[in-house]
């Protein structure tokens, strides 16, 4: 891969909320990680307030190149989470018993 | 000697680790799922030594030894600022009182502070509906998720064998012995078996026909958005509240919210309960007030894998020479993780727990009902 592309790496941002690049996704499958469940979670992909609208499908095709698999199995373990946006607090305390 | 752990949760991890550290060669570890796809990546990642019955004591304070210990070698986050355990009436800090004298005895440095000092300690404490406080200064926090990271590539580059998505469907026992396990993906033979494998551990013992009483009771942890550092201990707990709701904040500044429900026993995964929130706000915002005013990000389910007494399950699984267990962690299993995994190593190597205290945890006691009693019962 040209040194341009590598470059790019560094600052192409997959995941807005926690700020994670392709590099970074890169390093984790170097360093060892060799799952997609456990990637996402050490990398905090969907844990950010989007619950990974954008990232999960762009690190999963990361990952699906890197470790040859495919990006259903890649997938497979991979569950939305509720809330679906960040809800306050107030929302639910208001008139409620403990 | 090829050993095979069931389980590749923090606990099977820690064995592993234990077995090779022991010059073991041939350790296999499989899950029915992904590594620590249990309840190691949905705890709060906190561990205290101020437990209410000498086995607990004992235990705690040789696991938070050794993580402290294994914390340059393996390069684990830990942080140690203590719980706050709040006590809103005068007669549950007379149980602290107690709890404190008990844990003096093992050399564990608890403290009850009074108003002002609670104040110290967290200022942002609503101290007009408290009557006091213990501080355990032995407690403290981790990103378990990094640090189980670190143990998973540290145990395969010891030359573990980590087999994923591979479910143990069946025990095969030969006279005495456990022979091998059927599995999702084929026949495994071995000459050792350890089950660390949670709540699932009852379903898989149950095959060789021994019964485990273990039950999974679902928990329901809520996580708010980041905020900047906020609460100074580890972990603040409602301790006269039932199911003692508690909190923590993260490396990263979330809070984390969590309470025991009273909940329907193996659940599946995804009952999620929207009622959970209220009934986790509303106390812990009593003592916080800045807590009406935080956005909740993510919520998740997970299991405590509770015993009858509360204690994990620890050693050899009669009548088979070569089967053991470390499951039924009843909520703390991630801080005993590394205990866990030294008795189990010398179960197998020595036939006996480098500690005594822990050959109080086998599944003998509850054939012959000895279960195990916490002497500082308080609230
Ligand atoms: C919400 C919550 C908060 C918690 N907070 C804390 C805390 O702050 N501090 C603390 O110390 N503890 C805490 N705990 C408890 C702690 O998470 C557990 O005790 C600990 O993770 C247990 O680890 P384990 O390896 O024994 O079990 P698990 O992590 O559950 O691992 C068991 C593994 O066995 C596998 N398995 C099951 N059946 C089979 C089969 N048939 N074949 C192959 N594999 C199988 C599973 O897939 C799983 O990966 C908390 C738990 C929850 C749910």
């Amino acid at each position: 891969m040209g040194e341009a592309v590598k470059k790019l790496d560094n600052v192409v941002i997959i995941c807005r909320c926690n700020d994670v690049t392709v590099n970074d996704i890169k390093k984790a499958i170097e360093m060892g990680i060799d799952d997609f469940e456990l990637l996402r979670k050490y990398l905090r992909l969907g844990f950010g307030p989007c619950q990974g609208r954008s990232c999960i499908v762009l690190a999963a095709r990361i990952f699906a190149r890197a470790s040859g698999k495919k990006i259903d199995e890649v997938l497979s373990n991979y569950r939305v989470r509720p809330p679906i946006v960040p809800v306050s607090a107030r929302y639910f305390t208001r008139g409620a018993e403990a | 000697m090829r050993t095979l752990v069931v389980g590749a949760g923090i606990s099977g991890l820690f064995i592993a680790y234990e077995l090779v550290q022991h010059g073991l060669r041939d350790v296999t570890v499989v899950d029915a799922s992904y590594p620590g796809s249990g309840a190691t990546l949905r705890n709060l990642g906190c561990f205290r030594t101020s437990f209410t019955s000498p086995e607990h004591v004992v235990l705690l304070k040789e696991s938070i030894r050794r993580w402290l210990q294994l914390k340059d070698r393996l390069d684990f986050e830990i942080t140690q600022k203590g719980y706050l355990w709040v006590a809103r009436r005068p007669e549950t800090l007379e149980g602290f009182k107690k709890l404190v004298e008990f844990h003096h005895q093992f050399g564990v440095p608890t403290r009850i502070l009074s108003l002002d000092e609670v104040k110290e300690v967290e200022p942002r404490l609503n101290t007009k509906i408290v009557a006091g406080a213990m501080f355990d200064p032995t407690a403290g926090k981790m990103p378990i998720i990094e640090n189980f990271v670190k143990l998973y590539i540290e145990v395969k580059k010891l030359g573990v064998k980590v087999v994923p998505y591979t479910k143990v469907t069946k025990l095969v026992s030969r006279g005495s012995k456990i022979a091998a396990a059927e599995t999702s993906r084929g026949t495994i033979e071995a000459d050792v078996f350890v089950v660390a494998a949670a709540g699932d551990s009852r379903d898989i013992i149950a095959t060789a026909g021994v019964d485990v009483p273990i039950v999974d009771i679902p928990r329901h942890p809520y996580v708010t958005e980041p905020y900047a550092k906020t609460i100074n201990p580890a972990l603040i707990i409602d301790w006269d509240t039932p199911g003692s709701p508690h909190m923590t904040q993260t490396k990263l500044g979330s809070f984390i919210l969590a309470r025991d429900l009273e909940d329907v026993p193996r659940a599946p995964l995804h009952s999620e309960r929207v009622d959970a929130i209220p009934h986790i706000l509303k106390p812990l915002k009593e003592l916080l007030p800045f807590l009406s005013r935080v956005n909740i990000v993510r919520y998740w389910m997970g299991y405590y894998d509770m015993t009858p007494d509360h204690h994990p399950i620890y050693g050899p699984v009669a009548p088979y020479e070569n089967l053991y267990i470390a499951a039924g962690f009843s909520g703390h299993g991630m801080m005993m993780a590394p205990v866990t995994g030294k008795l189990i190593a010398s179960w197998i190597l020595d036939g006996k727990p480098y500690i005594d205290i822990a050959s109080n945890l086998t599944l003998e006691r509850f054939r012959v009902g000895r279960l195990v009693k916490e002497l500082a019962v308080i609230g």
